[in-house]
This record gives structure tokens, C-alpha cells and sequence, in this order.
């Protein structure tokens, strides 16, 4: 029954999919912005028929209806549309970054949690003290705090002042690692290389922690705010009466139900972290999707834009359900 | 309560150096070097030096007929040559073609080197070269889609093979500037390209000083030095392979992390350096930072077809209202070179005559008042996000002489619109000219209707100067259409004549034999590490 329901709610999240990746076809061509124009650049030569072929073959001559035509026509065979920019199939582009992406949001989101839970249920079992107060006061700045600006810190700190991390990329040329998922980590272990591994790690702290940081401030306050609540409430008060230690009440009683709301805020940030990678990515010159959308749109590269705004659509949509599932796990009284 | 605070602060630093010593970092020289291949254990350094670049953005392709993009081009140059290529200083020398001959204004002959090898061990022959410019010139000849690079050819119509080590360039009517563009187009091998198909764009393999290793276009590009290489350009010495085993390009769009990279040693070269980061860099004593006068010529375009400035004398007046020199001075902080007229001072035909307008407010408000506009008028200017701090300044000038001037940032694929349907009054812009002859410059901006022309001027006198000059075959003849031409701009005004940044790139301490080049392309042939 409950697979059922699970494969229904994949079948759903198809046509929200195809909605969005039909409003971003519009989107895009309704900014103004030619892109062959914009692909000549502001230099040289250029003959009129050089932009004519340009534009023929782009099907960007066409009416608006019928560039959509063509999109949906190629949709429905897999097929994401040729970059206009870098001549490649858009899929090959995706498939190439996107295991970067997802490794830097789940070692992000891995970094946020391992921080956020503990701190939001100690500043709850101990409201008003001087941990709550500094880990409060920690997890606003953490949300106010641009993560551009961090990352930049973060190199300066531990790039050059102490040397001890690299600056920029995912794994250092040399480490050689024979490449099976794409995923760095996963790869290094499963090949058995942990110079690889060493490499990769080291690569991933910076990123990771300026990633995860906002999440965790984010994560922290609710699961606080949650537990609070929780621990106000009557079975807390009998799982005490009865002579449950400590560890107990907090772990197994109330902390199961405070991660209802908690859960919630992290499915919605698992797609906020992808946003986020756009920003870390071109900070720490990490070859993964948010890099490759952002230098797209400027150029005005529709099919790429397309394709990559869908795997983020995806992303949303499949971490929502996942959320939806484990409240199920959580609370046996819900249903998906 | 403190001690629990203090417990928090340190489980965080404990959880961050825990993972430090988990992935074994430390104080180490982080240069990537390979790591033998029976060495898994740690990185090892290898005996051959490896050059790290890094560059400001990811590349298109590694296809050199499928982009219109620089440093595309600086990551291809390296793996491929062109029949010419050019010195640092913008002078066209000989590569893969050993000599030419101009025998008519419209057929230029190239006689080909022999010797020249590509990376598969075959020989390059004229086939390839008449491949090569085929696959640029005709229409739909990259598996049924043309070329983005066709119109850096201009009006070359067809190529031919005269003999065993000689090709024939046949133009639908003669063009000057032919070589000078010549540098923008590689050699491709037709047995590979017929062979391996669109899959050029991943896996490139040409004539050049590295053969291709390894590597994505959004990830990093790995080349190896190619041991069979003729040398390269004897113009350009020493003439040899490559110093460097290994040439790896990085791709860094954050300026603040090429920066770090280069401070903290990962990294061996940089290049777009902001004039505001020179400082930083300068103080660092493992880092020089070296400077060219660039080719991208900087202006404010005025659109003509609006008032006010549909008069001349509000459009001279302007050019008076805002001093260059103090921007150059204080904003570019001197890294840039201010111009007289329309054209980079160190390009081809730059009549001597015409001095700059030079900042003089009274006679800008005197040009103002004549032209009725004493009480001054509401001017945007309109510029992208790199060049706000120039039309700030530019601004607050013509405040000075009663314009209530703002600024407004754009994003330029919005902007350029606008620019063409006359609907801005006036754009802080560039234009890049490469080639340093005025034709790719004035005939785009300022011809009539043409595709760079934001001021939307249009002079018949003018037009006809520029096309006569487009076909002159004498350089004398040429030089003197182009001084006519640069004396109507001048006079007419339809831009305020701005400036020409320096290309500023830096090295580490130890790099040896790199020089920046005026196009900004990063040639590593030559360079090495002491």
C-alpha cells in the first residue's frame, strides 16, 4: 500500500516537472537577450549570414509555439536539446556535474545536521543558559551571514594564512582515481584509493561547512524552537514521573517528536542547498551544476538552462517526498 | 554555564580539525603533482614541473571552429597552431605556414612547413590545412551545423590545393586584415576530425606544443607536453618543445580565489586581475604581477538619434566634461592608457594629429549653453556591473558641469536591446580589436547599422571611408582612409574617446619566460619554472 502511494507521488511529481521545465522554456525566451548575438561577443567580425545559419539552426527564426514543439518532441525522446553555447548534448553536460553537486550538498547538509541537531536540542534542555544564548546568537549569524563573503574567509584562513586546505576544486590532479559513479568519495572508496580519498576530503571541508553553515543556523533555531514545545508537553512529564533517566526523556521520547517540524525544514533546505551551490561552486571553483547554470543564463543558453532548472525541479520534488516518507517513519500515525 | 559555552566552541573546532587530520592535511605544498602509479598512499612529486593556470572561466569547447570565446581560444592555442600566429606585442609571425605571398589583392598563398607532426605521430599536409578553413567557411560543414567563426574569415570564399606543401586562399574581394585575423583559426587533422567526428569537443588533438591528456571543459584540462613538436614560430624564440612536462587549466571564476591560489601556491599563473588587486598582489614577494597594454577599447556611446545629443556641441561638450586621465589615474589607479579619437594608440594607422579633448568644464558648459542645454538635462548611463566604477566617476564629472547624471547596472544581454532599438541615451562599453587594425573596430561601431554601432551614428562620408579602406590593398592607402575617418569621429563626437586597460596577469616568483600578450592569450609554449 505504502508503495503504491510512494509510486503515485512519483508519477505526480512527472507532469510538475514537465510544468516547470515548460515555464522555464518561456521564461527564457521572454528575457530579452539574443543568443547568437550575445555569442559573437563585442569584438570582430560578424557576417549577417553567419547569423542567420546561427539562428536557423537554433530554431530561434520560429515562432515562439514551435521552438516549443520542438522542446516537448525531444522531451518525450530524453533528449534535454544540444548547448547552444558548448555544441554538446545538454544531458552529457548534466551527467558530467552533477554527481559534484549532489556530493557537495549531501557533505554540506551531512556537516549541518551533525551541528544543528545537538545544539538545537542542548539549547532546548537548557533554555536561557549561556550555551542557548551563544548557540542562538551563533545560529543567527550563521543565517545572516552571506556565504560568499564565508567562503572567501575560509580560504584566507585556512588556504593561505595556514595552508592547510586547498583553495579551489574537487580532488587534486595526480591523486588518479579511476572514476565509477562520479561521486569522488564513493569512488576513492570503493577503488580502494585513499590518497584519492585524502584528496577529496580535503577538498570538500571548505565548501561543505560554507555550504552547510546557513542550514545548520537554520536547522538549529527549529529544532529548538520544536523541542521546547515538546518537552512541555504531559508524556515528557510522566516519562520523568516514572523514573526514565535523562537521556531517555531527551533521546527516545521527545527528540523523535521534535523532528517533525525538523524534518520539514530540511527537506525544503536540501533544495535550498542546491541555490546555495551555485554560489559556493563559483567560490571554491567547483565543477558542478551551479556553475554551469549561472555562466548559461548569461549567455542566454536555453537548452542548458532548461535541462539543469528540470534536475533542480527533480531535486526539490524528490527531496519533498523523502521528507513526506520519513514522517511515516517517524510518526506511524501519518500516512504518505 | 561558561564552561558548557566553551564546550560548544570546542566540539565545533574539535569536528573541524578532526576532519583536517582526517583527510591528513597540514602545512604541504599543495601544488597538484601527480602521484606515481604504483603510489597510492600519498602524493608524490614527480621529477618534470607542472604549470598551473587559472583561468577566470570555464571553457565552451576544445572544438577550435565552434566558439567565439578568448579564453577558449588561450586553452586551445596550446594544443593547436595556426598557419600564423602573433607575438606578445600583437605583430603577426609565421607558424605552421613558413611563408606567404599576396601575388593579387584577392589570392594569398601559404607555403607549409615541413616536419610538422600532429599528436598521433602523422604528418600535417596541405589536405589538412584546406580541411581546416573548409570546415570554417562553408556552411553546414560541421556535421550539418556552420560555424560560429565563419565571419572571423570575412570574405574568404575558398582554399586550394596548389601543391604538395602549398595552399591557395582565393577572397571574393580583397581584404587587408586577412592575416591579422589569421592567428584566431587552428589546424585540425582531417583522418582524426573524420574519424572522431563532434567528439573534437572532448577530445582535441592537434599540432600544437601540449597534447591533450586529460580533463572537461567544467572541470580542469590536463595537457602533456608533445615531444615531437616541431618548435613553433621561429620568430618567437627559443624555437623547441615546451620546458614544461605537464600544463594544467583551472577554471576560477571568483577573482578572490585566483588571487588566494596564486598567494597560497596552487596555482602558477592568473590572469583578469582588477586593477584594485594589483596592490595585494604586489606586496607579495613569491608573486609578480605583469602588465600589456590591452585591446579592448573602452568608450562612452552617445545614441545621436536623441536629444541632446542629436547636437554636436552637447556630444563635444560631454568629452570635455569628463577627465579620462583622472579616471585612468584614479579609478583604473593607472593600469589603463587614455585616447585621443577612436583608436587603440598603439594600432595600425592612429593619426598623430588628433590630441584629446582634454577636461575643460567651462568650455563644456560653454558648448552646453549654446546648444541651449544651460541649465543642463537628466542623463543614465547605462553600463554592466565591471565598468560601474568608471561611470560613477563619469557621473559625478558631468554633475559637475550641471547634468544630473546617474548610473544604471545591467545585465548586457538586456542592455544590447535596447542599444539597438535606440532606446538609451548613453552606454560605458568596449569592444575588443584584437587584430590592432581599425577594421574590426570602426566598421562595427560606427558604420551605419552595424552590429556594434550603440551610438546608432550613421555618415555616408564616413561609411564610405571606412568601406574603401576595407578594400585598399596598400597600407599607405589604407592609413590615409582611416586618418580621414578618425577626423570625422573626432569631430563628431558620437563617442566620449575613453580608454584602453592593461591586461594584467601575474605569475609566481619562479615562473620563467611568461610574458602576457595583448589579446590576453596565455601561451605556455616557452614558459618554465626555475
Amino acid at each position: 500500500m505504502q508503495l503504491t502511494k510512494i509510486i503515485e507521488r512519483i508519477l505526480i511529481a512527472i507532469p510538475v516537472i514537465l510544468g516547470i521545465g515548460i515555464i522555464i522554456f518561456l521564461i527564457m525566451r521572454l528575457t530579452p537577450g539574443d543568443p547568437v548575438d550575445i555569442m559573437m561577443g563585442q569584438a570582430g567580425h560578424v557576417s549577417e549570414r553567419e547569423v542567420e545559419l546561427l539562428r536557423d539552426q537554433w530554431h530561434l527564426d520560429e515562432s515562439i509555439i514551435v521552438q516549443l514543439g520542438h522542446f516537448l518532441k525531444d522531451l518525450f525522446r530524453g533528449d534535454l536539446g544540444m548547448s547552444f553555447t558548448r555544441g554538446r548534448p545538454v544531458l552529457e553536460l548534466i551527467r558530467e556535474t552533477l554527481p559534484a553537486t549532489i556530493e557537495l550538498a549531501v557533505f554540506g547538509a551531512f556537516f549541518a545536521l551533525l551541528i544543528a541537531i545537538p545544539i538545537g536540542v542542548i539549547s532546548a534542555v537548557k533554555q536561557n543558559s549561556l550555551i542557548d544564548k551563544v548557540s542562538m546568537a551563533g545560529a543567527f549569524f550563521g543565517i545572516c551571514m552571506p556565504i560568499f563573503w564565508l567562503g572567501i574567509i575560509l580560504i584566507i584562513i585556512f588556504s593561505i594564512n595556514l595552508n592547510w586546505l586547498p583553495t579551489y576544486g574537487r580532488i587534486d590532479y595526480g591523486a588518479k582515481l579511476h572514476t565509477l559513479t562520479g561521486f569522488y568519495i564513493l569512488d576513492s572508496i570503493l577503488t580502494g584509493n585513499w590518497a584519492a580519498l585524502k584528496s577529496a576530503i580535503r577538498h570538500l571541508i571548505m565548501p561543505s561547512i560554507t555550504l552547510g553553515l546557513p542550514m545548520a543556523a537554520i536547522v538549529a533555531r527549529v529544532m529548538r524552537s520544536s523541542m521546547l514545545e515538546v518537552l512541555r508537553n504531559d508524556y515528557v512529564v510522566m516519562a520523568r514521573a516514572k523514573g526514565l533517566g535523562e537521556y531517555a526523556v531527551i533521546v527516545k521520547h521527545a527528540m523523535r517528536n521534535a523532528m517533525i517540524p525538523t524534518v520539514t525544514v530540511i527537506g525544503l533546505e536540501v533544495g535550498m542547498l542546491l541555490g546555495g551551490n551555485m554560489i559556493v561552486e563559483t567560490v571554491f571553483s567547483w565543477p558542478g551544476l551551479g556553475r554551469l547554470v549561472v555562466s548559461s543564463i548569461f549567455v542566454r543558453d536555453y537548452p542548458l538552462v532548461q535541462g539543469v532548472v528540470m534536475v533542480y525541479a527533480f531535486t526539490f520534488v524528490f527531496a519533498n517526498l523523502i521528507v513526506d516518507i520519513l514522517y511515516t517513519y517517524i510518526n506511524p500515525k501519518i500516512s504518505i | 554555564m561558561k564552561r558548557e559555552a566553551w564546550l560548544l566552541v570546542s566540539v565545533f573546532l574539535i569536528l573541524v580539525m578532526g576532519l583536517c587530520l582526517l583527510s591528513g592535511c597540514g602545512p604541504t605544498d599543495t601544488t597538484p603533482e601527480p602521484v606515481a602509479e604504483d603510489e597510492e598512499d600519498e602524493v608524490v612529486v614527480d621529477d618534470d614541473y607542472t604549470i598551473v593556470v587559472g583561468l577566470s572561466q570555464t571553457i565552451l569547447t576544445l572544438d577550435p571552429a565552434n566558439h567565439r570565446d578568448r579564453v577558449t581560444e588561450t586553452v586551445i592555442r596550446n594544443i593547436y597552431d595556426g598557419l600564423v600566429t602573433r607575438k606578445p606585442d600583437g605583430t603577426v609571425v609565421a607558424e605552421i605556414a613558413e611563408s606567404w605571398d599576396n601575388p593579387e589583392p584577392t589570392i594569398w598563398e601559404f607555403k607549409i612547413r615541413d616536419g610538422v607532426k600532429f599528436h598521433d605521430g602523422s604528418d600535417l599536409t596541405v589536405e589538412d590545412v584546406k580541411f581546416t578553413f573548409d570546415r570554417v567557411i562553408q556552411e553546414e560543414a560541421m556535421e550539418g551545423e556552420t560555424s560560429p567563426r565563419k565571419g572571423l574569415l570575412g570574405p574568404l570564399t575558398e582554399v586550394e590545393i596548389v601543391s604538395e606543401d602549398t595552399v591557395r586562399f582565393i577572397l571574393e574581394e580583397p581584404w587587408p586584415i586577412l592575416l591579422a585575423m589569421l592567428p584566431h583559426q587552428q589546424i585540425v587533422s582531417k583522418a582524426y576530425l573524420e574519424a572522431v567526428g563532434s567528439d573534437i569537443a572532448t577530445k582535441p588533438m592537434g599540432t600544437g606544443p601540449f597534447k591533450f591528456v586529460e580533463g572537461s571543459i567544467d572541470d580542469r584540462i590536463v595537457l602533456e607536453r608533445f615531444d615531437d613538436y616541431y618548435g613553433g614560430s621561429p620568430d618567437i624564440p627559443p624555437v623547441g618543445p615546451a620546458p614544461a612536462a605537464r600544463v594544467i587549466f583551472e577554471f576560477m571564476p571568483e577573482v578572490s580565489t585566483r588571487i588566494a591560489a596564486i598567494q597560497g601556491g596552487d596555482v602558477h599563473i592568473i590572469h583578469n586581475i582588477p586593477p584594485d588587486m594589483v596592490g595585494t598582489l604586489d606586496a607579495d614577494p613569491n608573486v609578480n604581477v605583469k602588465m600589456v597594454d590591452g585591446t579592448r577599447m573602452h568608450m562612452f556611446e552617445m545614441n545621436v538619434t536623441m536629444a541632446p545629443f542629436n547636437d554636436v556641441r552637447v556630444r563635444q561638450a560631454i568629452n570635455y566634461a569628463i577627465d579620462i586621465d583622472a579616471i585612468v589615474d584614479s579609478v583604473l589607479l593607472g593600469y589603463a592608457t587614455s585616447v585621443a579619437g577612436p583608436l587603440l594608440p598603439h594600432g595600425f594607422a592612429v593619426n598623430p594629429a588628433i590630441q584629446p579633448y582634454g577636461y575643460d568644464p567651462d568650455k563644456a558648459i560653454e558648448l552646453l549653453s549654446e546648444a541651449g542645454y544651460g541649465d543642463g538635462f537628466e542623463l543614465v548611463i547605462d553600463t554592466e556591473d565591471d565598468l560601474k566604477d568608471v561611470a560613477y566617476a563619469a557621473a559625478s564629472m558631468l554633475n559637475g558641469v550641471g547634468i544630473e547624471a546617474s548610473v544604471r547596472i545591467w545585465d548586457w544581454g538586456v542592455l544590447r536591446d535596447q542599444l539597438i532599438a535606440g532606446e538609451r541615451m548613453m552606454v560605458l562599453g568596449n569592444w575588443g580589436n584584437s587584430t590592432l587594425d581599425p577594421s574590426d573596430l570602426l566598421v562595427p561601431k560606427l558604420r551605419s547599422n552595424d552590429r556594434g554601432n550603440y551610438s546608432l551614428y550613421a555618415n555616408p562620408e564616413l561609411d564610405e571611408l571606412l568601406d574603401a579602406a576595407e578594400i585598399a590593398v596598400e597600407r599607405d592607402e589604407r592609413a590615409a582612409l582611416y586618418y580621414q575617418a578618425q577626423e570625422i569621429i573626432y569631430n563628431d563626437a558620437p563617442w566620449v574617446f575613453g580608454y584602453v586597460r592593461q591586461e594584467i596577469e601575474a605569475c609566481r616568483a619562479n615562473v620563467v619566460n611568461f610574458e602576457p600578450s595583448t589579446d590576453s592569450r596565455i601561451n605556455l609554449h616557452r614558459v618554465a619554472l626555475e
